[in-house]
This record gives structure tokens, C-alpha cells and sequence, in this order.
């Protein structure tokens, strides 16, 4: 397995945002492309894991589940006014993903908030396999 | 991957047609309304392309169109319109966008911008403290799960009944504040978990409530019409349906990419996505957007309550605060239109674009009959907003309908480069603008340089005779999430 110099990269947009996130398998890519999504979130060093929330996520393909595993960290973080750190996935089967997202309820006080993200896009969405590793190109809506 | 200017037909010094040939697939032309500099701006990022790609929607009647605010979206370009058959024709989540009925709202003070001056710095504290805004932000508005069904289902109507409001309010809202058709139950618990706390929230990115004053009037009758006069103070509202409507969106792109291939529909990009409108997942997602655009109303219905009292606060009782107009630019709409010669039943998808209704029209309030629908054109935060008028040329040619904004120009991250957030807000205290935000972030994704002109695009608009200009606003204080 090649190394992974570093999780993601963040790609512009002229109206949004986005990232390409890298990993030795797709699993990693899943757990990459939540940090990058966090990250523009929040600055994740102030989060402390004191909360946890399990996530569960299908798709018919590589896509979509990326699609619903992003849109699901999203959904919980903001329905709950949380902040996650990062997300690690348990369990990869056919057409569906489960793992658990780690962080604590967002403070204007300790943490400092980035760009908001509206939602994940399916706009130009892929999931690749490379000679060296997975990537994945997300678009978000922010 | 820019596009080049020889692709394109010039019609006149405002109209460029990209014929259907242009791309194979593309089953109508697409039209973009621009003049020469903005379309050298515009032809830098995939707008145009994205406007192509909107053209091979099953069933799309008339122009793919692309207003003069237009730049890259994801899937439908922002400042994209597209009408589709009623009958025979598709829905496109993306073609509404995430943020439903995002929009505008505009009200009018009693008070003359000398009275306001003195004390703005003390009403910009007062309105940032008094309208929850950017990320995690809470409402005071209290509404139980069940109670969420109500507010999905009538809207602003909701919101007044609660106490947050006037009766008159609703009444200058696009569709009265309330779309027909909106099914709760078509909404998901997680999209209702999401907006339950957020009525009556700002939100974040490019929402915004600013403090304005009226700079110039175009056309006097018009204005006195809508109840505006030279250096009047009025307040802009921009925002919409918060987690709530991006929560539908999702839910229904997930539902309708698994559909496409159900009603084998292919598309350039899967954004895009859509099903035929009277399939059971279009049905669904048209009750549920419905329902989306009433949370978006009874929103803004509660932040206009919380903008009075702020204004009460530092200005007393006589700072009445009058609904002018609420127009809704993320929406699908079925309307009746005059097409070759007869009339016809369409969808238009309004991505980023505004309804512009002409004297006369039956769905505007009565008040305005005479007039024409208000139309709310919002710009950068340092710059200038305007009111229009709807034009009957619009009916003819857009589906009544004309640009929402400025337009980006500039991507966050070129925004964010070699800008500092104390000297962009000190540049804007410089022409006596004062700004508060929830985050530096927030200030620099926003600042002027990022946007469009916003007088060259409502001079477009204008002059290609779609919208009429009444009045020119000009910020002094910005709220921003």
C-alpha cells in the first residue's frame, strides 16, 4: 500500500468549494473526505471527542454512497449543532457504509467556525482507483 | 475549460444564443444576457457549459436561459431558468437548489437616513444581537415536532399567527407566503430535526440583513407605488430555508439518481438529476419543496419580527417597519405562459433568478396591480441593491423572470488570498458602513471584489427591457452569518 502523504487537498470553485481527498482504500477515502469536509467546517484542532454518532450510509455505487456517507456527517452535525473532529468507518459492504463520527457540540467560544457548508453536490463526483491508491472529488454547496 | 465568445450568436448588445448544435444532446438553444464585459467574465468558468447541459432536460420548453448574474453552479448554472412541459416535462432538484426559496425580502422604515446615522452603530449591535446568525445558530422561535407540520404547510401565515408579525406581511409575499401543494409528510425526520430550531436564523455564506438607504429613484410613480422616497431607510433580508431545504434537496437528489436510470434518463452531470414531474418521486418532491419554500417564508416572517423590535428598541414605536415585498429566488413554479401562439402549462425552475411579474398580473398583490411586481435585486455588501419593476417583454422571452444578484466573480479561496478581515471592514467603515459577522471567514468570502457589478447586470437586465429599475440602494449596515 503506497503512503499517504497527506489526507485531502482543497479545490476551488468559482462559487464553491471543494476537495480531493486520497487513501489506501476506499474505506480511507470515505474517512479522508470527512476530514476535509470538517475541516472547512471548523478548525479542528479545538474539538475535543467527548461526543460520538453512529453514521450510516448506502448508495447503488461508489458515488453515491460517498454522496450519502458526507450528507449524512452533515446532517447529524447540523441537526444537533455539533462539530465533528473526524469520522472512522466500521464496516464497508456492498452498496453500504457504517462508522462513527467523533466530536462535541459546537461553542462560539472555543471553536472557531470556517465556511458553513450548505450540502454536498453530486456535481462532477468521482471515485477513483489509481495505480497508487483511491481519490475521491467532492463539490459542496456552501 | 473556458468557453470561447465564437461559440456564441450575437443577437443584440445583451442577448447571446449558443445554438443547439453547439453540443450534441442539447435539445433547445440556450440564451445568455450579457453585455460585452460581463460576458468576457462570464465565459471564464463553466456558466455557459452548465447552461448547455441544462438544455437536454426532457421536456424543456423554450431557451435554456442564463442571466446576466450568471457563474458556475453545479449541475444548473446560478442565474439559470429552464421551463419545462407541465405535461410531458421533468423536475430537477438541482434546478431549485439546496438553499429553497432562498430569497429577499425588503422593508420600509418610517425614518430618514439623518435620523438613522447617529445611532447605526448602536442598531447594528442591536440587530446582530436580536437576529441569530451564522453557524450552530439557535432560534428563539419555539415550535414543537408536530407544530413543524403546520409551519411546512402555511408558511409565513404560521409565523404571524405566532405573534411574529402583521397580517399585512403575508400578503407581499411571492405566492402570499404559503406555495399550495406543500405535503409535510414528504419532508424526512431528519430534514424536520434539521430546521426545527433554525426559524428565524440569518444562516451563513452570502445571507445577509443589511440596513440600507434609498440612494436614487428611477421612476417616482412606480416607487410611491411601492412605498419608496429618496433617502428613506429600508432593510434587505436575505435568506432561506436553512437545513430544512438542504436537507430535502439531498434527500430527493439520493431518491431521484437511483430514479434516473428507472425512467432512463441520462444526463451530462448527475446534479442534474431529475424525473418526469407526474412520476411519484416528482410528486413527491414538488410537496416537498413546497413545503421547504413555507419554512423559507415563515423564516424570514420571524426575522422581519425580530428586525422591528430592534428597530423599536433604538428608535421607538414610529420606526414601523412595512413589508414592501418577498420574492423567492430557488424555486420550481407552475405557471401559465404564452408560447407560439397559444398558452401552456410549464415548470419553471428559477436557480438563482427572480420572478418578474408586469403590471397587470393576477399574482401579484393588488396594490401593486398597477405597478408591476417588486423585484429585489441584492449586491455585494459594499456596494448597491436595487428594486426593479417586472416588464411585460419578460413574459415574452424569460418565462417572466430576470438575474437575483450581483453574481460571483471570484471564487471563496481568491477571495480569502491576501485579504485581511479587519482592513476589509475597516475599507467599508471608510464609506460608513458598518459590519458585524459571526466569523472573518465570513467577511472575506464576501467582500466587494468577489462580486459582479452589480449596476452593469441590472443595466442588462434593463436595458434588454425584462425589468425596469426604481430605485438604487445603498448599504449602511451589514449583518452577515
Amino acid at each position: 500500500m503506497r503512503v499517504v502523504k497527506r489526507p485531502f487537498e482543497i479545490i476551488e470553485h468559482p462559487a464553491d468549494v471543494g476537495f480531493i481527498a486520497y487513501g489506501g482504500s476506499f474505506g480511507e477515502v470515505l474517512e479522508n473526505a470527512a476530514l476535509a469536509m470538517m475541516s472547512l467546517g471548523c478548525e479542528r484542532e479545538a474539538i475535543e471527542e467527548r461526543e460520538r454518532r453512529e453514521i450510516r450510509a448506502s448508495g447503488a455505487d461508489n458515488e453515491a454512497l460517498l454522496f450519502d456517507w458526507l450528507a449524512e456527517i452533515l446532517a447529524v452535525a447540523d441537526a444537533e449543532g455539533l462539530a465533528f473532529r473526524r469520522a472512522e468507518v466500521t464496516q464497508l459492504g456492498e452498496g453500504e457504509a457504517r462508522g462513527v463520527a467523533y466530536g462535541e457540540k459546537f461553542d462560539k467560544a472555543r471553536h472557531r467556525a470556517g465556511t458553513y457548508i450548505k450540502a454536498v453536490t453530486y456535481h462532477e463526483l468521482r471515485v477513483e482507483e489509481t495505480g497508487d491508491g483511491w481519490r475521491a472529488r467532492v463539490f459542496l454547496d456552501v | 475549460m473556458a468557453m470561447d465568445k465564437s461559440q456564441l450568436k450575437k443577437l443584440d448588445a445583451y442577448r447571446w444564443l449558443v445554438p443547439r448544435g453547439t453540443k450534441a444532446g442539447m435539445l433547445t438553444d440556450a440564451l445568455i444576457y450579457a453585455d460585452e464585459r460581463l460576458l468576457t467574465q462570464i465565459v471564464t468558468d463553466l456558466s455557459i457549459e452548465q447552461a448547455m447541459n441544462v438544455a437536454f432536460l426532457p421536456g424543456i420548453v423554450g431557451r435554456s436561459l442564463a442571466m446576466p448574474d450568471i457563474h458556475q453552479g453545479y449541475g444548473f448554472p446560478i442565474g439559470g431558468v429552464a421551463a419545462t412541459d407541465w405535461q410531458k416535462g421533468v423536475i430537477s432538484p438541482g434546478g431549485v437548489g439546496f438553499d429553497i426559496n432562498c430569497g429577499v425580502r425588503l422593508l420600509a422604515s418610517t425614518l430618514h437616513k439623518d435620523e438613522v446615522t447617529p445611532k447605526l452603530k448602536e442598531l447594528v449591535n442591536q440587530l446582530f444581537r436580536d437576529v441569530p446568525s451564522g453557524t450552530g445558530s439557535e432560534g428563539t422561535v419555539e415550535c414543537s415536532f408536530a407544530e413543524l407540520n403546520d409551519v411546512l404547510e402555511r408558511g409565513a401565515a404560521w409565523t404571524v399567527e405566532r405573534g411574529y408579525g402583521e397580517a399585512a406581511d403575508v400578503e407581499f409575499c411571492e405566492e402570499s407566503g404559503c406555495m399550495a401543494g406543500a405535503d409535510a409528510r414528504q419532508v424526512s425526520d431528519r430534514a424536520k430535526q434539521r430546521g426545527r430550531t433554525q426559524i428565524g436564523t440569518l444562516g451563513s455564506g452570502n445571507h445577509f440583513l443589511e440596513v440600507q438607504y434609498v440612494q436614487k429613484i428611477y421612476e417616482p410613480e412606480i416607487a410611491e407605488a411601492f412605498g419608496l422616497r429618496e433617502e428613506q431607510v429600508v432593510v434587505l433580508i436575505h435568506c432561506g430555508s436553512r437545513g430544512l431545504g438542504h436537507q430535502v434537496c439531498t434527500d430527493y437528489l439520493k431518491l431521484m439518481n437511483d430514479a434516473m436510470r428507472r425512467y432512463s434518463i441520462e444526463l451530462p452531470d448527475r446534479q442534474l438529476a431529475c424525473v418526469p414531474i407526474h412520476k411519484p418521486e416528482g410528486e413527491q418532491y414538488l410537496a416537498a419543496m413546497a413545503a421547504a419554500a413555507n419554512f423559507a417564508w415563515a423564516n424570514r416572517q420571524a426575522i422581519t419580527h425580530f428586525t422591528r423590535k430592534a428597530f423599536e428598541k433604538i428608535f421607538g414605536v414610529g420606526a414601523a417597519l412595512r413589508a414592501v415585498y418577498d420574492v423567492a429566488h430557488n424555486i420550481a413554479k407552475r405557471e401559465r405562459h404564452k408560447m407560439n401562439g397559444g398558452e401552456k402549462d410549464v415548470l419553471v425552475h428559477r436557480k438563482g433568478a427572480t420572478r418578474s411579474f408586469p403590471a397587470g398580473s393576477p399574482f401579484i398583490p393588488a396594490a401593486y396591480k398597477d405597478a408591476g411586481q417588486p423585484v429585489l435585486i441584492p449586491g455585494s455588501m459594499g456596494t448597491a441593491s436595487y428594486v426593479l419593476v417586472g416588464n411585460e417583454r419578460a413574459m415574452e422571452e424569460t418565462f417572466g423572470t430576470v438575474c437575483h444578484g450581483a453574481g460571483r466573480a471570484m471564487s471563496r479561496t481568491a477571495a480569502k488570498k491576501g485579504r485581511d478581515a479587519r482592513v476589509e471592514t475597516q475599507k467599508l467603515a471608510d464609506q460608513g458602513i458598518i459590519l458585524r459577522a459571526e466569523t472573518r471567514d465570513g467577511i472575506l468570502e464576501e467582500v466587494p471584489e468577489a462580486y459582479k457589478d452589480i449596476d452593469a447586470v441590472v443595466d442588462v437586465v434593463h436595458n434588454a427591457g425584462l425589468a425596469r429599475k426604481v430605485a438604487r440602494l445603498r448599504p449602511m449596515g451589514v449583518i452577515k452569518g
